[in-house]
């Protein structure tokens, strides 16, 4: 008898802060139960750098340059279901609180007028991505399919979302399941 | 008068039973049906702002906001339906996309936000809008609170509680459409507003993190803290007070809503004079050792006082206690007489025959509801506005809501007087003047004379009497309801249990200067340290052979004791106090006493039994 066919996952991170990750690998041994039903492709988990075709991507951060668009967009383009995971995906959150500031203000506070900052200047090395001038959610770019909420979505909430939706079903967020701290 | 009619609603397919002239809301939530809200508080004015506690009528194709929509008998209501659903849930995403509204960095996070306890009732995991990301500024100018319009929903709660409850209408909502902001003074910041009284009626009205108390942001949640209802012992009017504590900590003061004194609100000194200032407890009894104070053990600071007293006769010895004693402490101080030959309550001036005349049959026991009624106030030498806030608040809204003639004499300006018909800060005795006093007074039905210890001077009793003069020679309307009100917590209960009411310390002191003098400051805000600016009083402490001061906070008069007792503060005490309509309110403890402190009457009980 054959084995049912893995579905594939693809995970990446944009503007957050790796939490949403971490919180993943928080399931603990939960992750057995799951790797045997999915399969991990690329990831900053698994290091593999190209995103191949998934079944599942999942998307943690906000976008806050050039490359996070380029790679929100190729994994919406080469999944199935596109995820977003954790409140920097879903509302911009912290990467969004710079918004309120002009981009060149921003990149001089950060480059320049730190306290301990020498001789500093806004890096131009051209293999920079650019910033965009306003950090945004994911869902201001691309089509997203589900949303798991949370700063980070604890554990729980990733693993009813992830059950939910390899059962064929849309998570229900409530007062009792959900948060967005 | 005639009971109000009873109506029945079906609501949701449960008949309800509610009264005529209910709002739909009132009903249901009398009925247990839950509807979400808000920009409703039970205690302001509806609004019907925020649209999320809409409902459906059958018969009529339009939803209507609950809180503002009075119930009619016999209609049926739907207050749970999916396009209920869909419309709340749009208009909250509307509210999360317009502003920034991170939970992750706010003081309300994890159950102390209305926004976010809606967010989680409606399900919202993602907002279909474009967020705005809006540049906007953060009030820090004020001394005890924050204005963060990044998180501000514009639900007005803390508009309608400056002027509902303060009664100073510093708050408003400025601009149109999406540039709409609660705007403090026409523009003004909380810093250098001159209407803002600092009451704090707004912050506690917030349902979001836009208004938050700088003492008590991130201290921890509010939602899951122990709460104690007792009485504040900033001044007489006894405001009932709710105290959230953490782990032997308070994480905030608000005003009891089923208080029937203040019904929620406070003034400045009870929601942030009680906690919210820095000053320095003491901890430890200090004994002077060669010309210093030192940390010392209860037992060897007992043994310094009983070294000393024992030295001397009843009549070298004297007791001077602060009038913001509960009752049983000033029991306890009374039974010392055969110890002290004389035991006084150092008063403010001119306060004495006011505490006398307090308490007794003359006093309404409703004197602040008469004052809510009454349609001429009179205020004579009393400075509310310093003194009682929650008081002032009656009077300006008395004057503003209702329309209340206000007459103000008094040497010191006040906000008050911006609302008075007459303020005559110098009293002139012109026959005009009076006349023109007489003209405001005519067809007073229900007027109210506060007097305060100023109306006790000879001007004070001059103008009382012209003023009783000008009512009796009315033919209309009543005498006026009098209403002592003294500034000390306490003092009129102190005096009716025989303690003798000191309003010149100095005075007092020289009289027959003591050997031994023991000052029970309690939890004054200063220690005491008003002492030492009345006449004569520095030099003559400097005269005693051995100065007790037992006190909660360091000052410049714990400074010159031989021996510090650290004494309780208000909310490690439990007793009464008689506020000055004469009613006998609950202290009640809220924490055990900090460091070695000890409640006022158990010091006393151990020193001199």
């Amino acid at each position: 008898m054959s084995e049912k066919p893995k579905i594939k996952v693809a995970t990446a991170w944009l503007g957050g802060c790796s939490g949403c990750h971490m919180s993943f690998l928080d399931l603990d041994e939960r992750l057995i139960d799951l790797a045997k039903l999915v399969e991990f492709t690329a990831s900053p988990i698994t290091d593999v750098k190209e995103i191949p075709e998934v079944d599942v991507g999942i998307i943690e951060g906000a976008v806050c340059n050039e490359e996070h668009e380029h790679v929100l967009r190729t994994m919406r383009a080469r999944c199935k279901v596109l995820i977003a995971l954790g409140d920097c995906a879903l509302t911009g959150n912290i990467p969004a609180l710079r918004n309120q500031q002009k981009l060149a203000d921003v990149m001089k506070r950060g480059y320049v007028n730190t306290e301990s900052t020498q001789a500093g200047g806004v890096p131009t090395a051209p293999e920079l991505p650019k910033l965009l001038t306003k950090v945004r959610p994911i869902q201001e770019f691309v089509k997203v399919d589900a949303h798991i909420p949370g700063c980070p979505p604890d554990a729980d909430a990733i693993w009813y979302a992830l059950t939910e939706l390899l059962a064929g079903r849309a998570p229900e967020w409530t007062p009792a399941n959900m948060r967005y701290d | 008068m005639i009971a109000p009619k009873q109506i029945s609603v079906m609501i949701n397919g449960k008949r309800c039973v509610g009264q005529e002239g209910e709002t739909i809301l009132q009903v249901a939530q009398a009925n247990e049906i839950y509807i979400p809200t808000l920009c409703h508080l039970k205690h302001l004015s509806p609004w019907g702002g925020c649209r999320l506690c809409i409902v459906e009528i059958a018969g009529s194709p339009k939803v209507v906001p609950s809180c503002s929509t009075p119930a009619t008998d016999g209609s049926e209501v739907i207050a749970t339906s999916p396009r209920l659903h869909q419309l709340r849930r749009s208009t909250l995403e509307l509210l999360f996309s317009e502003r920034n509204h991170i939970c992750p960095i706010c003081s309300m996070n994890q159950g102390d936000c209305g926004l976010q306890h809606q967010g989680y009732v409606h399900g919202i995991d993602s907002i279909r809008y474009p967020y705005l990301y809006p540049s906007l500024p953060v009030d820090t100018s004020g001394k005890y609170f924050v204005l963060d319009h990044n998180r501000c929903i514009l639900c007005t709660r803390c508009v309608r509680a400056c002027e509902e409850m303060e009664g100073v209408h510093t708050l408003d909502v400025s601009h149109r459409g999406i540039h709409n902001r609660v705007v403090v003074d026409l523009g003004a910041t909380f810093g250098t507003s001159d209407s803002c009284t600092s009451c704090g009626s707004c912050v506690a009205s917030c349902p979001t993190g836009a208004l938050f108390d700088k003492a008590s942001a991130f201290r921890g949640k509010l939602n899951s803290s122990q709460i104690v209802r007792t009485t504040c012992l900033e001044c007489p009017v006894g405001c009932g007070l709710e105290v959230y504590t953490r782990e032997n900590r308070i994480v905030n003061v608000f005003g009891d809503l089923e208080s029937p004194i203040n019904g929620g609100h406070l003034c400045v000194r009870g929601r942030y004079g009680t906690w919210a200032e820095p000053r320095e407890r003491i901890l430890k009894p200090l004994v002077r050792r060669n010309g210093t104070l030192e940390p010392a053990s209860w037992d060897e600071a007992l043994e310094a006082i009983a070294g000393a007293t024992n030295k001397f006769q009843p009549e070298q010895k004297a007791l001077l206690v602060s009038p913001r004693l509960t009752n049983e402490a000033a029991k306890a101080v009374k039974q010392l007489a055969g110890k002290f030959d004389r035991i006084g309550t150092f008063v403010a001036p001119n306060e004495a025959a006011l505490c006398r005349a307090n308490g007794g049959p003359a006093v309404p026991a409703s004197a602040l509801d008469q004052l809510q009624a009454a349609d001429t106030i009179i205020l004579l030498g009393a400075r509310p506005s310093r003194d009682n806030g929650v008081v002032a608040a009656r009077i300006r809204k008395a004057v503003r809501q209702r329309g209340a003639k206000l007459l103000i004499f008094h040497a010191r300006k006040s906000d008050l007087d911006r609302y008075a018909d007459i303020s005559a800060n110098v009293v002139s005795l012109e026959r005009a003047f009076w006349k023109q006093v007489g003209t405001v007074l005519q067809g007073a039905q229900r007027p109210v004379l506060v007097y305060g210890p100023n109306a006790m001077t000879s001007i004070g009793i001059t103008v009382m009497e012209r003023l009783i003069k000008i009512f009796e020679a009315k033919t209309d309307g009543q005498p006026p309801q009098l209403i002592p009100l003294p500034v000390n917590t306490n003092g009129s209960a102190l005096v009716a249990a025989g303690i003798e009411a000191v309003e010149d310390v100095g005075l007092w002191l020289s009289a027959m200067p003591p050997k031994f003098l023991h000052i029970l400051a309690s939890d004054e805000p200063d220690g005491g340290a008003r002492l030492l600016r009345e006449k004569h009083v520095p030099a003559l402490l400097d005269e005693i052979d051995c100065l007790v001061v037992q006190a909660s906070y360091r000052s410049a008069l714990t400074d010159r004791a031989q021996v510090v007792l650290p004494a309780a503060i208000w909310c490690e005490k439990s007793g009464t106090i008689t506020n000055f309509e004469g009613r006998t309110l609950p202290v009640r403890q809220v924490l055990p006493p900090h460091g070695e402190a000890r409640d006022d009457k158990v010091i006393l009980e151990t020193l001199f039994s």
